[in-house]
């Protein structure tokens, strides 16, 4: 057969069942693609249908606004464990919000290239892996032994830690996905560089950022470690920033521990509330800032 | 008789006529000052390596003048330099002089910013603000501390007029920018650039992106703008330099080959190199 | 001077120049022809360069076609441009050229019916100098000799004195011998003829200067004069 200068004729029977081999080996990949994808669902919906499962029994309106029951007894929910979770992030996200995004900021739009910059990336990208119970020992260092006192502030700190690194990265992402034709047209019309920032940029990088700030928050709102040894735990209303503090993830941890099965059964609800919050706030961050084609 | 082309350089053999190749009674426009922009031995350097070398012209006031050569041949980088687009990179050096008006652009007295809002831009693709049509107009002059809404509303119709896109959207002022089509976006830019009076128009092939009816349009405003604007505008284009400019420069390899008045470069050019150029011998 | 990069343009004008080059001999052969018809009269002749003026028309309109589709397509630029226009109006003044020699050949028709006059002999130098004039102006063109087309102005002026001074001689002659007033007739317009086969050689040549030089010598020489 020559093989050489010969066009390659499709209609020959050699030809063709070359062809159905490619058709068919294209049809297995593919066939195990999609059934790999859905078998990564699977965990996925399992999760979910647990909480649900678990979770759903006891919950009331009443889980937000009443105490922990004290040990054996039933009754009461975990409101000032919203609450504080709520706060703790709250102040994590008011340290390490500003201080990612113009961080970003100085290292995407003012100097990319230079040193400091690059030693900024470097340096963040090595605290994403960082273990977030290191987070919660240096915060416990940092805050709780110079304050005396396990807090709110010092499970924030920890939180912040935790979350800085994503928070930066991502809002350099976004940055970095605004098209410089904006930029270069705004410079044309003689704008400063702050006005281009101010007025173009992060306008344009919002949406992004905010999915950054969100991933984030998911992952800070979920952590126990960071929080067992700076803000602890409480039975009660927080009713300072400066004293030990309930969370959701700690009340979990708790709960889920004790003998009690009233307990247990209120942390899976806990766990429940948990994950629905974060889903609703991921949402309504989405629906907020997401871009207006 | 031969039955190829035998072509001779005639230039070294015959006299040059002074109107040789423009029709009869041909005057180039006058009026205006003929170094409205000046360029003297301007030399350009991306950090070692020279782009630009001893670059010498005068650019006339109220006229279109066209930058052609082939790609890297420097003509977008001398247009950048005339509204000082080039120092948002590092690592840039000039030598030589830019006046706009007798003025040097360079002179540290003179804020760049200032510069930059009397020299508008319009690059080779349209980028819109994702903002709408109103406030893309109006950008330049918020940035420079303007908000009364009447100046506003006068200057957004006054830009659109001039950018013969005012009856097209009168009614949809305020939609976004990115819902025009592609030929409305660029006179979008245009009307942009146009809003804060500049004195000149700087344009980096504004219709390469753009179709056959869309560029018709922005080359007809070309020809409307010349009254009020000194425009420069590089293309690749050789049929839209004869269509739309009157003096055109031929660059190459980072020199100015020729700059003559447009008929002239086109119908009989001096240089040899303009000439392999324009009827596509290069190479 | 490096060829047009590209190849389709490259070919599309040598087309044009190789036409328009056919188209010259063929007409310089049609004005030999009429010239053995003339003096030797013989009628054959006139009668094959009446017949081949066709081919000659035909190439004219194909050179005009040509010319457009190359502009066209092309947009050619400087001598690009100077060059295809020059070949048109080259076809143009050829046919012309052509056109009188028809006209020669016809009139050489009636003259033969008629007899021998002395007179026509002393139409050689005028025959000569148009015919030469033509076959000078082709060849500037083909090799670009703007000297030798420039030369033509002055010939033309020689050529059109040398036909005054016959059509002199003729009427005076007519005078004298009435009988023979329809053959001097002939002979006046033969040489009126070969003065505009002249002019038509002048105008190739003033075509073939702006081509090569973009300079404009049309006109200019009653001026100088």
């Amino acid at each position: 057969m020559d093989q050489t200068a010969q066009p390659t004729d499709f209609f020959t029977p050699a030809e063709s069942s070359k062809a159905n081999i490619r058709a068919l080996t294209n049809r297995v990949l593919s066939a195990s693609c999609i059934i790999i994808s859905l078998l990564t669902l699977v965990p996925l919906f399992s999760i979910v249908y647990l909480l649900l499962q678990k979770g759903l029994p006891l919950l009331q309106p009443a889980v937000f606004t009443t105490l922990p029951p004290a040990a054996g007894m039933v009754g009461g929910g975990f409101g000032n464990a919203v609450l504080g979770t709520l706060l703790m992030v709250g102040i994590g996200l008011v340290i390490a919000a500003p201080l990612g995004i113009l961080s970003a900021i100085y290292i995407n739009e003012y100097s990319p290239a230079s040193r400091l910059a690059n030693a900024v990336r470097f340096v963040a990208k090595l605290l994403t892996g960082i273990p977030s119970i290191i987070c919660g020992v240096f915060a416990f260092a940092v805050v709780v032994l110079t304050t005396g006192q396990f807090s709110a502030y010092a499970g924030g700190v920890a939180l912040a830690v935790l979350m800085l690194p994503t928070i930066l990265l991502t809002s350099e992402q976004a940055l970095m996905g605004v098209q410089n034709a904006y930029r270069e047209a705004s410079y044309g019309l003689g704008a400063t560089k702050f006005q281009t920032i101010t007025r173009i940029v992060l306008p344009d990088a919002v949406s992004a950022i905010m999915t950054g700030i969100m991933l984030a928050v998911a992952r800070a709102a979920g952590e126990t470690a960071p929080l067992i040894f700076t803000a602890l735990f409480s039975q009660f209303w927080a009713k300072s920033f400066n004293e030990p503090t309930a969370s959701l993830s700690v009340l979990i941890y708790n709960f889920s521990t004790v003998p009690f099965p009233y307990q247990v059964q209120m942390a899976w609800t806990a766990s429940l509330v948990l994950v629905f919050l974060v889903t609703v706030a991921n949402i309504t961050a989405q629906l907020a800032f997401s871009k207006k084609e | 008789m031969t039955p190829t082309i035998m072509q001779e350089d005639h230039r070294a053999n015959q006299p040059k006529a002074a109107t040789a190749g423009l029709p009869q009674g041909y005057t180039a426009p006058t009026g205006g000052r003929p170094d409205f922009l000046a360029v003297k031995e301007f030399n350009f350097f991306y950090g070692k390596k020279q782009a630009l070398y001893d670059i010498t012209m005068d650019i006339p006031e109220k006229q279109v003048t066209a930058f052609i050569g082939p790609s890297g041949c420097g003509k977008s980088t001398l247009l950048r330099n005339f509204n000082r687009m080039n120092e948002l990179i590092d690592g840039i050096r000039h030598q030589g002089e830019i006046t706009l008006l007798g003025r040097s652009i360079f002179d540290p007295k003179i804020e760049v910013i200032a510069l930059r809002r009397s020299i508008g831009m319009v690059f080779q693709k349209s980028n819109p603000f994702p903002k709408s049509i109103y406030e893309n107009i109006v950008y330049s002059l918020r940035i420079a501390g303007q908000n009364s809404k009447s100046i506003l509303d006068e200057t957004v119709e006054r830009s659109l007029r001039g950018a013969a896109l005012w009856d097209e959207v009168k009614d949809r002022l305020h939609d976004s920018a990115l819902s025009l089509s592609g030929g409305q976006m660029q006179r979008l830019c245009i009307a942009r650039a146009i809003a804060n009076r500049p004195k000149v128009l700087l344009m980096d092939e504004p219709c390469s992106a753009l179709d056959p009816i869309a560029t018709a349009k922005v080359e007809d405003l070309i020809h409307e703008l010349k009254r009020e604007f000194t425009i420069v505008i590089v293309t690749h284009n050789m049929q839209q330099a004869t269509r739309c400019s009157d003096r055109t420069a031929f660059f190459y390899l980072g020199k100015l080959i020729e700059f003559d008045v447009t008929q002239k470069i086109f119908s009989n050019p001096s240089e040899k190199q303009t000439e392999d150029y324009i009827t596509g011998r290069f190479g | 001077m490096p060829t047009h990069i590209l190849s389709t343009f490259e070919d599309a004008l040598n087309s044009l120049r190789n036409d328009a080059l056919m188209m010259s001999s063929l007409t310089e052969r049609n004005l030999a022809n009429t010239r053995k018809g003339l003096f030797e009269r013989d009628e054959d002749w006139c009668n094959t360069v009446i017949a081949d003026d066709e081919e000659i028309d035909t190439l004219e309109v194909q050179v005009d076609r040509e010319g457009i589709n190359v502009m066209l397509r092309f947009h050619p630029m400087a001598s690009d441009m100077r060059n295809v226009i020059a070949t048109m109006k080259l076809s143009v003044n050829l046919e012309r050229v052509a056109d009188q020699a028809v006209n020669i050949a016809r009139r050489s028709r009636k003259l033969i019916t008629r007899p021998e006059a002395p007179e026509v002999a002393q139409l050689h130098p005028i025959f000569q100098c148009a015919e030469g004039m033509v076959k000078d102006a082709v060849r500037a063109f083909a090799d670009r000799d703007v000297a030798l087309s420039r030369a033509l102005m002055e010939r033309d002026r020689e050529l059109d004195e040398m036909n005054r001074n016959y059509a002199e001689r003729m009427t005076d002659l007519m005078s004298k011998n009435v009988e023979s007033i329809p053959t001097y007739m002939d002979l006046i317009f033969i040489s009126r003829f070969l003065e505009r086969i002249g002019d038509q050689a002048k105008n190739i040549g003033e075509d073939t200067v702006y081509a090569i030089s973009a300079e404009e010598i049309r006109h200019t020489n009653r001026a100088a004069m």
